[in-house]
């Protein structure tokens, strides 16, 4: 492939979809995107996908030399090693001075152009297929809108500097320290990218965002896991990769009837709330919260916008069943019906062609995220942006568990939900949330207290089994433990339990999600009312390390023995 | 640094005309335009510490305020001249045109030498220049900043002087003051900076790239030392720089072939730029004299001392391999000695923009202080940048469409800016 052209001042209009600034690494993403833009989007076939148009939406990498330059002007290099909290790894990296060789083309960039960027993380690390740090670092999103250049050069700066800090933030530093590197390891590129999108009143968005894998782990019905999956959202793509609430197909049968039990149960598991850039006043300026500009809106505001039109289904209490469209009043629920059953648009087929090319071209199992901006009325003409692709593992060899096993006397966690193929027989640890105990309303305490006790393991080498409720890693802090990928990135088994107040599936499109395959955890879901319980009675009885309040952390005198069959779906923890 | 007869002002002078009968201009606009339109020329008698008087002469030439306050530096050395300070004024007419700010031009001085007078004495010398022209000063009418051997220091006293004649706070008056004392980031980086984003650019239409550009540099001043640190950063190497010898006051030039260590050169520098060459040379350096700089075998040369180095009696001497000349000082390069160099397909990127980042960020000082804001180094020195690169394509496209060099597209751009509002305002 060749090489990412330089940005040039001169072309700043019509410039390449892919420029840089600065040499050095672009990261992984970065990396993926020009791969996107020169090979993978040129296999897709425009006349099947009559009406959309695909492409990487314009963006410019600082390459890692300019952060190079910049923790060595700095001298920040020498306050990472005393490991100090976030915001003052911020505040420090805001008060630190750009290279003055870099600032012009950024001054130049920036004064011609008016619309929202996203800065986002490009590390060396990132995206590694062994190491792979999805989500870990910072995206920032800038309205980029002031009528001033200055304003706006300030703004993006700060965002820069943000994206650079959130490398040494202590949930990075894990994850890093984790797989085995050290801070210094690490160097981040950063990319300024258009965001795709609409504005309506003080929001912008695009009408759809999602992620696509081309191997489902949870298929149902008549779909096959080799037909891969699409989860859709309104909105920025910020609800699925940060587990929120999603709709997920199969881009084979995207009319198939999707795996709710009740309209009801459909209704109470679909998005209602999205996330925007927020092209108004932000409402408590911080350069040091990566939500700065960011806006929730409800399904309400989205349609008062003139966003749901090809979208949601509404509930009609009379036959008690969905009708695709806005055409009564109702209940909204985003099914994306209108757009993905569709025979007038391809929007089923756009999916299919870019996970078909991706994967060809990386010869491998892929992860792609897009976001999509729709005619508001008639859906088509559509630009597709395509954000990102990934390698993914999917692991087809291993061990085989017998179904016996998992009744045999000795079984502590028996699940037949899981994630992963393998033993591990080494470990002595476990981190758990108590059922008797466990407070919904808690959980951004327990995060915290989860990073602590993750810090003191890794520190001292020793992996661990976590087992707590609801979907790990989501943002929606009722639904499960908030935790960044960072903050447990020690723990090599993953329990995730339902209780009856807390009864979540791990999303497929999260980030969480891509690490927990990556980095090879060993994943099992066990249910509150199914037939093999979790046995609490034994891992309360095990000897505590005390010092947490709303974690346990017990510590058994012999290694306790995982095995995990993920062709069989079967996983064991036995004593 | 040979001085010989050069007369800078009849220079200046030639130059103007030269460019007027490129451009047509009447005779009004030739009258108006090659001569300063006020000069103050006065004695300063300073109390010197062992309590005997002295007089000093003390000038400020303000050549033209048609687009704006003149704006220009006050130099304190033992050679300066009216004819000098005249032609500095005019450049500095063109200079602020060609970058497109709202400023004229002007130029002060006071003959004297900075390195034999004491800390009392240079405070002395600075409020008296001040006193005498008070009534000229100021940001709606011309404003002073910096120049050869006078820094930061030297302007607090200034405006500190001015403000008390005045009789309230004008920070704008005088630019070029530390950042602690109103002064803009970026100001002592800004000259040198600023003549490597022009540099930088012109690598680029040179197919040259930076990582393998070498660069032999005249002068160890403030531009000086900021351009070999900016340069160094965009991965280019210096190989010599000529200086002033710290004990004998002597030319001289230091050499290392695998490029200077700026940080290491700056240890064995006075505050004017004066390097101890001894040291140097115990710390493995090679010394020659001080014309040597011009002969070195690099892709880049960078005059930023005096004027006419560049001459017709060195001007052989400029080693074959030169393809770049970058003047960071003022007039470095007499006009027949460009036009050898021009024969010989060296690019000469003029003064008028290559130093023109002293001028821009006292304009932002200016700015800041009108508005009482506070600037960050990226803030400035990406406006700095983004305004010097983009006069730099103005001065490249009319050079390319005309014909012309880049000195001569530099000043009809310049030029024909000042004649525009001089014609608006019916001065001509």
């Amino acid at each position: 492939m060749k090489e990412v052209p330089l940005f040039s001042r001169s072309e700043v209009v019509d410039r390449p979809a892919v420029t840089r600034i600065g040499g050095g690494s672009l990261g992984g993403k970065a990396a993926g995107l020009y791969l996107i833009q020169e090979e993978i989007i040129p296999l897709i076939d425009a006349d099947e996908i009559l009406g959309f148009s695909v492409g990487v939406p314009p963006m410019v990498v600082l390459g890692t030399d300019v952060f190079d330059r910049f923790m060595d002007d700095n001298k920040l290099w020498n306050l990472i090693a005393s490991e100090p909290p976030d915001d003052h790894v911020a505040l420090a990296f805001q008060r630190g001075e750009m290279p003055v060789e870099y600032v012009g083309d950024l001054w130049a960039l920036i004064e011609g152009m008016t619309t929202p960027l996203a800065v986002r993380s490009s590390s060396r690390l990132e995206d590694d297929l062994d190491h792979p740090f999805a989500g870990v670092y910072a995206t920032k999103m800038v309205p980029n809108n002031a009528f001033s250049a200055d304003q706006r050069f300030c703004l993006l700066i700060e965002a820069i500097k943000f994206v650079w800090a959130s490398t040494f933030f202590a949930s990075a530093r894990s994850a890093v320290a984790a797989a085995g590197k050290m801070p210094q390891d690490e160097k981040m590129a950063v990319i300024l990218q258009e965001v795709v999108g609409q504005r309506a009143g003080d929001r912008f968005y695009p009408c759809v965002s999602g992620v696509g894998r081309t191997y489902n782990f949870y298929p149902s019905g008549a779909a096959q896991a080799s037909d891969g999956v699409i989860n859709l959202a309104l909105g920025l793509g910020r609800t699925i990769v940060d587990g929120g609430r999603s709709w997920g197909f199969s881009p084979a049968l995207p009319k198939a009837p999707p795996p709710f039990n009740s309209v009801g149960e459909l209704l109470k598991n679909t998005q209602i709330r999205f996330w925007a850039v927020n092209m108004g006043p932000a409402e408590v300026p911080d350069p040091l919260r990566e939500t700065e500009y960011l806006v929730e809106a409800g399904l309400a505001d989205a349609e008062a916008d003139g966003a749901l039109r090809l979208l949601v289904s509404t509930y009609d209490a009379g036959s008690d069943r969905l009708d695709p469209g806005l055409g009564r009043h109702g209940p909204r629920a985003l099914t994306f019906a209108p757009l993905v059953a569709s025979r007038m648009i391809p929007f089923s087929d756009l999916m299919r062609q870019m996970l078909d090319a991706s994967r060809k071209v990386l010869d491998q199992d892929v992860e792609i995220e897009f976001a999509v901006r729709l005619d508001r009325q008639h859906g088509l003409p559509a630009d597709v942006g395509f954000l990102q692709v990934r390698p993914m593992r999917v692991v087809t060899e291993g061990i085989e568990v017998d179904e016996a096993v998992l009744d045999d006397p000795r079984v502590v966690i028996a699940s037949t939900h899981v994630l992963g193929n393998g033993v591990q027989d080494g470990i002595r640890d476990v981190v758990f949330l108590d059922p008797d105990s466990f407070d919904p309303e808690t959980t951004f305490e327990v995060a915290a207290e989860l990073e602590g006790i993750n810090r003191r393991l890794v520190a001292e080498g020793r992996p661990y089994i976590l087992v707590g409720f609801g979907r790990w890693g989501t943002s929606d802090a009722r639904q499960g433990i908030p935790v960044t990928w960072g903050q447990i990135s020690g723990a090599k088994i993953i329990v995730e339990a339902t209780l009856p107040e807390v009864n979540t599936d791990l999303s497929q499109g999260s980030h969480f999600f891509h690490n927990v395959l990556g980095f090879r955890i060993l994943y099992l879901s066990v249910e509150h009312d199914g037939p093999r319980p979790i046995d609490w009675a034994w891992l309360r009885s095990c000897p505590r390390i005390p010092g947490t309040e709303r974690v346990i952390h017990v510590r058994i005198d012999h290694p306790l023995e995982v095995r995990v069959d993920g062709r069989n779906m079967r996983g064991v923890i036995l004593r | 640094m040979s001085q010989a007869v050069f007369n800078p002002f009849a220079a200046a002078q030639g130059q103007f005309d030269r460019i007027a009968d490129l451009m047509g201009l009447d005779q009004s606009a030739r009258d108006l335009l090659r001569r300063p339109i006020h000069e103050h020329h006065f004695a300063i008698p300073i109390r010197m510490d062992d309590r005997r008087v002295r007089i000093f002469d003390g000038f400020r030439i303000v050549h033209n305020d048609a687009r704006g306050p003149a704006w220009g530096g006050v130099r304190f050395h033992p050679q300066e001249t009216p004819d000098t300070l005249r032609a500095l004024a005019m450049w500095m007419t063109w200079k602020t045109a060609i970058v497109n700010i709202p400023l004229g031009g002007s130029m002060g001085g006071v003959v004297c030498d900075p390195h034999d007078l004491s800390r009392w004495e240079q405070e002395a010398l600075c409020r008296a220049w001040v006193r005498r022209l008070a009534r000229d000063l100021g940001p709606e009418r011309d404003v002073v900043a910096p120049d050869i051997m006078t820094h930061g220091r030297h302007m607090v006293w200034m405006l500190d002087e001015f403000e008390a004649v005045y009789g309230g706070h004008r920070p704008g008056a005088i630019t070029g003051k530390p950042v602690y004392a109103g002064g803009s980031q970026g100001r002592a980086e800004a000259a040198g900076y600023g003549l490597v984003y022009t540099l930088r650019e012109a690598l680029k239409e040179l197919s040259l790239a930076p990582d393998r550009a070498v660069a032999s540099v005249q002068g160890f001043g403030t531009v000086g030392q900021h351009a070999i640190d900016l340069l160094i950063r965009i991965g280019g190497t210096v190989r010599s720089v000529a200086c002033l010898d710290r004990s004998s006051h002597a030319p001289a030039t230091v050499i290392r072939q695998g490029g200077v260590d700026l940080e290491e050169l700056r240890t064995f520098a006075d505050p004017f730029g004066s390097i101890d060459c001894e040291k140097a040379q115990s710390a493995g350096y090679e010394i020659k004299d001080g014309e040597a700089w011009l002969a070195e075998p690099v892709d880049i040369l960078i005059p930023a001392a005096l004027e006419n180095q560049i001459n017709d009696f060195n001007v052989q001497a400029v080693a074959p391999s030169v393809k770049l000349i970058v003047e960071g000082a003022n007039g470095p390069t007499s006009e027949t000695a460009e036009a050898t160099l021009q024969a010989r397909g060296v690019t000469v990127i003029p003064d008028l923009l290559a130093n023109a980042g002293g001028v821009l960020c006292s304009y932002f000082e200016q700015i800041q202080a009108a508005s009482n804001q506070y600037w960050t180094l990226a803030e400035v020195m990406s406006r700095l940048d983004h305004q010097l690169t983009s006069a730099f394509f103005e001065v490249g496209e009319l050079s390319r469409t005309k014909g012309l060099t880049l000195r001569d597209a530099a000043l009809v751009l310049g030029i024909d800016r000042v004649v525009s509002v001089s014609t608006d305002r019916g001065w001509v």
